[in-house]
């Protein structure tokens, strides 16, 4: 299980990523924790002519705050995010959705920007993006754009960026006041990718939910914001009303782990479960 | 002339540990030799098709490519693949080493590459353009048994092989008389060994010496050489294995295969050294399957509870070309133990054997499981069907000592077993009342709690046929110290610490002076499997120690001027009882023995070496268990979490507590997978859906409960008094965790009967129950 | 096939190897710096038994490519073994507790272990199965691979409180 022959190319400067890739068009592959793309490689499923590998350009690593978003640089790895006082602080569903990926050993090396751009449907960080509605930063050569997350992930494994573009970067808004998160997910063993899950960040004004992003994954072949769920509780609706309303969009799959109608059931559970938890810690905020 | 019993019955560290813990052991893939070349096997990627043409010719070209072999160049020369303990198997189409004009399951071998790396093999694999036009498949043995449905093996003319069919006239009068009859179906999911190390071979060949030498992962350094000799021509005398680590097997490295027979013949035909290292894909998607098993079960019981009949009807599947041709489940086996613990005075049995388009089934620890997975179950379905308690059924049932000795309908005779002596130990530390009450506080706050038991009688160490017998050689050296030859193949038993531990105990030494050798220059031996190194080769080594320290205490008698009977033998030292300082060490000894043999007493050959080939007293040396598992089941997700686990286990004496645990630990955990996440799943046509870890789930240290030990110790009547018990764990656990799992359920009315016991299923389970209410 | 003559860090040592830029640091680590205690066993970063410290932390090396772990410090189990004939802590526990059988996805879980107790020196049980959890094992039920690290977790503090009292 090895993987076909590559030239891997270690830049140091965002500009000469950009270069390489624009360059080197469909047969170049961008390279960060490699925790997702080294096996398809070894598995010989993949296979690309030039690989970059990003993990020598400091500027794509690091937390920053900004007004009232943090932005996380795309190198940054699972370990440094679920480490991060800042995260914790400013996106805490971000810092518990991070600590659900894998194990220690693959969060030592995965990046954010990395489980982002491979967009698996049963990652936990493109559901919190999702929900959150966080912004992508992209460069391509002599340019740059931002894309929201609403519309960066497309499908399993394929988001917006185009194969001469980067992702440099993700900016997530950070909630103030009562606030509360919570990342619920059932997988058939500890660290598994999840069957089904749920994200879950909850604000509480006077008068009730104030505020609540609520996504779905595992449960179609992108990370799915449950808005009609959310609304349900700003009105003033329950947990279980909102779980139902969740489950009312989602269209899953059968495969050799669990049935579509187990997942559209479950789903409903780890939703309630999430909103209830959220809730919990948003009252004693 | 008695020693204090020192090491056997202790929880002696193991010797191997050292190099192990350092990364110092030396596993086939470790073996690295000037000029070795690598093999990467091209494989079909269908189940069931013609191979219209090959071309090899840009494979060949690659730089780095070395060789390109396809059935032509090979198969001629190897002749058919079969192990050689059991002969070539007796139904089934022979066996060729790499697909000749067919392929018949994703994973058969068609070609094979020799290059200077892997990388470059797995490239060239690339560039080999093979022409398949893909023929009908059959993947499960619903598909297989259907009318009109495409062959396997066309040269049988069907799937399907009915054997050992038993009938029994008296038995239908009881099925129409009894107070209750209930049947049931329970099918178990074809899972695999998964050792963590592949199937992996390093073979060189030296055409002057006549050598070939051979560094292998197997159970079995015996069968491994008299199988290179017969695949490559070279006389078994001249073939040595090099017996090093070996990163488990399970059953799975037991027989040589294909891909083996490639590398010995490769590495003869280019005269270089030659490796192969499976790599995970292969694994497990080619190298044997297991289980794979449906159970029809049918039990009368009277009004009180008595079993009267069991009728057991099995269909096995056995993929496209199982190592034992048609019973590679151990289907006599099943018919054999099917009545396990209990009294059943009349029996029924059926093996249907199917053979399906998928990688062949071989011996996965305790290959004859369904006996006790489906049995198990069954106590548990009739003693709901009945409104008793599952424990008190047991209870009802079990064999008692009054009972003994105990003719099973098969004809087989228990003489020493305990199964009720476990089954009550084990519900002791369980305290079942406690349980109960525990469960129905859960049940009022909506939580589901579940405990199931399940027995099991192992018969282990083979007393017969091939695997009948093991050799010891017990050699003290010139410095007076001691190497033991053997030719087991451990691979994870800790053999090198509990063989060691018996010579140290019998001969008298210190158990730092004992080393094990297997391989090498190793007398023949079937292998390590079977659960029969504690019997059969520690009999084997008890015997050789025992006999060379007559021998020292003769020589000591002569020298030291006393009488025989006068003499004790501890910390490698011959003395006088009550005379300490009159001594003589093994050093001393030895000195005389090898080095001036006229000093030997008249008649005594010179030197120090002892030889037994033991053989057990019993067709069967039969150990027992109970296991004990509650569960939680949560009725929102279906998800299984385990909470207790007790193992009550009776293997006799035990060399090494440690070890027998760590066994049985072991194969709990593979029941655990067996029960809860393993599944090597196919689809329709033939495709293997579990190609990779993050498809094929064995527990991890997240899974697997604490396990809690009792010990019941009743020595056999082998020497020594020792039980096999290596496949136990294994075998009574699945059946544990799922009567958990379904007491929990049953709670809701629920019920699940398909392993693995999956989430999903779990939810059915519950939502069908539901709807009928 | 672009191959490179690179030097690796290893265990406190240079070694000038050369490798193609495809060359996972496990095949380097095993065939050109001869460090044959790093385990192959999945090759896809699921089963952990080729678990090497890069810089400090756990990872797989079947998931990283030799290249780029040049200017890295790479710790295998070579490195955690004293050398003297004498064991680590968390390898004494191993061998204690019964914590290996067959040995061959040992090296990962003591490597595994090791850097995750350099930097959680007093975890709950939970904590340590969690952390386990990464690693695969097929003989021991992961019965005295839980209890090693337990003991190790012990041994570990009487160090550091001896090393404190000194």
């Amino acid at each position: 299980m090895k993987p076909a022959a590559f030239e891997l190319h270690a830049p140091e400067a965002v500009d000469d990523v950009v270069a390489l890739l624009a360059e080197h068009g469909d047969e170049v592959k961008v390279l960060a924790g490699g925790q997702s793309l080294v096996p398809m490689l070894a598995l010989r499923l993949t296979r690309f002519e030039h690989l970059v590998d990003v993990n020598r350009v400091p500027a794509l690593a690091g937390v920053e705050a900004h007004g009232g978003e943090l932005r996380i640089g795309a190198t940054t790895r699972h370990r440094a995010v679920e480490q991060s006082d800042e995260v914790a602080r400013a996106v805490p569903l971000l810092a518990r959705a991070t600590a659900n990926v894998g194990h220690f050993q693959i969060r030592n090396r995965g990046t954010l920007g990395g489980a982002v751009a491979h967009a698996d449907p049963a990652a936990e960080q493109p559901a919190v993006a999702v929900a959150l509605d966080a912004v992508m930063e992209i460069a391509s050569r002599g340019s740059t754009r931002e894309v929201p997350a609403g519309d960066f992930f497309q499908g399993t494994w394929t988001t917006a960026l185009e194969p001469h573009e980067l992702l440099t970067a993700v900016r997530f808004p950070v909630w103030s006041g009562r606030c509360g998160a919570a990342v619920e997910e059932v997988a058939r063993r500890a660290g598994d990718f999840a069957l089904v899950g749920a994200v879950c960040a909850i604000a509480l004004g006077d008068g009730g939910v104030e505020r609540a992003a609520i996504a779905l994954f595992g449960v179609g072949d992108t990370p799915v914001r449950a808005s009609e769920a959310e609304a349900v509780l700003t009105q003033g609706g329950d947990a279980a009303e909102a779980a139902a309303r969740a489950v009312d969009t989602i269209d899953p799959i059968d495969d050799l782990h669990a049935s579509a109608a187990y997942r559209t059931k479950v789903a409903g559970v780890v939703v309630r479960r999430a909103i209830e938890r959220a809730k919990e810690e948003a009252t004693g905020a | 002339m008695t020693t204090a019993a020192r090491f056997v019955g202790q929880s002696v560290r193991r010797k191997e540990d050292p190099r192990l813990l350092a990364g110092q052991g030396r596993y086939a893939d470790d073996v690295s030799l000037p000029g070795m070349l690598h093999v990467a096997f091209l494989r079909s990627h269908v189940a069931a098709g013609t191979i219209r043409s090959i071309d090899t010719s840009a494979a060949a070209a690659l730089p780095g490519v070395r060789a390109v072999y396809t059935a032509a160049d090979m198969n001629d020369v190897s002749g058919p693949i079969h192990a050689s303990a059991g002969g070539a198997p007796p139904f089934g189409p022979p066996l060729l080493l790499l697909a000749a004009d067919d392929v018949r399951f994703v994973g058969d071998p068609i070609a094979m590459v020799v290059a200077t790396s892997r990388y470059i093999a797995e490239d060239a694999c690339d560039l080999i353009d093979v022409d398949i036009e893909p023929t009908d498949a059959v993947a499960t043995v619903e598909a297989a048994l259907a009318d009109g449905a495409p062959l396997v093996h066309p040269e049988l003319g069907t799937n399907a092989l009915a054997q050992l069919a038993m009938p029994d006239p008296e038995l239908q009068e009881i099925l129409d008389n009894a107070a209750h009859v209930v049947t049931r179906t329970f099918a178990m999911a074809r899972t695999t060994n998964v050792p963590m190390e592949g199937r992996g071979i390093v073979a060189t060949y030296d055409e002057y010496g006549g050598e070939l030498r051979v560094w292998p992962s197997t159970q079995s350094p015996g069968e491994l050489k008299a199988f290179a000799s017969r695949v490559t021509g070279v006389g078994e005398h001249q073939v040595r294995i090099e017996f090093g680590d070996v990163g488990g097997g399970f059953g799975q490295k037991m027989y040589p295969t294909r891909e083996e027979a490639g590398v010995v013949l490769a590495a003869k035909l280019l005269r270089a050294p030659v490796k192969w290292i499976e790599d995970r894909r292969e694994n497990l998607i080619a190298a044997n399957q297991a289980r794979h098993d449906v159970a029809t079960l049918t039990m009368a019981v009277d009004a009180e509870g008595h079993f009267q009949a069991l009728v057991f009807d099995l269909i096995e599947g056995v993929g496209s070309y199982p190592p034992g041709g048609g019973t590679a489940a151990g289907g006599m086996l099943v018919m054999l133990m099917m009545t396990g613990p209990y009294r059943i005075a009349k029996t029924g049995f059926s093996c249907t054997t199917v053979f399906t388009n998928t990688c062949g089934k071989a011996p996965f620890r305790g290959p004859w499981a369904i006996e006790t997975i489906a049995r198990e179950q069954m106590v548990d379905e009739v003693a709901r069907e009945i409104g008793m308690d599952p424990i008190e059924l047991r209870r009802r049932n079990v064999i008692h000592q009054s009972d003994l000795p105990y003719a099973m309908t098969s004809g087989m005779l228990y003489d020493i077993v305990t199964p009720e002596e476990t089954l009550e130990q084990a519900v002791e530390i369980l305290d079942r009342d406690a349980f109960r009450a525990e469960q129905a506080t859960a049940r009022a706050d909506g939580r589901l709690l579940g405990v199931g038991v399940s027995g099991s009688i192992e018969p282990s160490a083979v007393g017969m046929g091939p695997y009948a017998t093991e050799q010891a050689i017990v050699r003290i050296d010139v410095s007076g110290k001691v190497e033991v030859l053997m030719g087991t193949g451990s691979h994870g038993h800790s053999l090198e610490t509990t063989i060691p531990q018996v010579v140290a105990e019998h001969l008298g030494c210190d158990i730092d002076d004992v080393v094990l050798r297997q391989g090498g220059d190793a007398p023949y031996g079937p292998g390590t499997g079977g659960s029969r190194s504690a019997v059969i080769a520690g009999g084997a080594a008890q015997t050789a120690a025992t006999t060379l320290r007559e021998k020292i205490v003769s020589v000591a008698a002569h020298l030291l001027e006393a009488a025989p009977e006068d003499l004790e033998v501890a910390d490698s030292r011959v003395s006088v009882r009550g005379t300490p300082s009159r001594a003589l060490t093994f050093a001393e000894l030895a000195g005389t023995a090898y080095l001036n043999a006229a000093m030997m007493p008249p008649g005594l050959e010179a030197g120090l070496e002892a030889s037994s080939r033991f053989s057990p007293p019993s067709p069967f040396t039969w150990s027992n268990a109970t296991h004990v598992c509650t569960c939680e089941v949560d009725p929102e997700t279906g998800v299984v979490t385990l909470l207790r686990y007790i193992v009550s286990e009776d293997c006799g004496v035990m060399i090494n507590p440690m070890v027998v645990e760590g066994q049985i630990a072991g194969g709990v955990a593979q029941g655990i997978g067996g029960a809860l996440y393993e599944e090597m799943a196919y689809d329709d046509d033939g495709n293997p859906l579990a190609t990779t870890f993050l498809d094929y789930l064995i527990p991890t240290a997240s899974e697997v409960p604490v396990l809690e030990y009792g010990h019941v110790e009743t020595p056999s009547n082998s020497l020594g008094g020792y039980k096999g018990m290596g496949e136990g764990g294994a075998i009574v656990s699945p059946a544990a965790v799922a009567n958990a799992v379904n007491d929990a359920l049953a709670l809701v009315g629920a019920h699940v009967a398909q392993f693995p016991i999956t989430p999903t299923r779990v939810l059915d389970a519950i939502e069908v129950a539901a709807s009928r209410t | 096939m672009p191959d490179r003559l690179i030097e690796l860090r290893v265990n406190g040592e240079s070694h000038r190897v050369r490798v193609e830029d495809r060359t996972t640091l496990a095949d380097a680590l095993r065939d050109e710096c001869h460090l044959t205690g790093t385990h192959l066993a999945c090759e896809h970063g699921v089963c952990g038994a080729c678990t090497v410290i890069v810089d400090g932390d756990a990872v797989r090396s079947c998931l990283m490519f030799a290249v780029q772990a040049v200017g890295s410090e790479v710790t295998t189990i070579e490195g955690i073994t004293p050398g003297d004939g004498s064991l680590s802590p968390v390898q004494e526990a191993f061998r204690e507790a019964h914590g290996l059988q067959c040995g061959f996805c040992t090296p990962g879980f003591v490597v595994s272990l090791t850097a995750y107790l350099d930097e959680h020196p007093d975890p709950t049980d939970d904590d340590l199965r969690d952390a386990l959890s990464g690693n695969l094992c097929r003989c021991t039920g992961y019965q005295g691979i839980v209890k090693a690290a337990r003991l190790a977790v012990d041994a570990m503090k009487v160090d550091a409180m001896n090393a404190g009292a000194a």
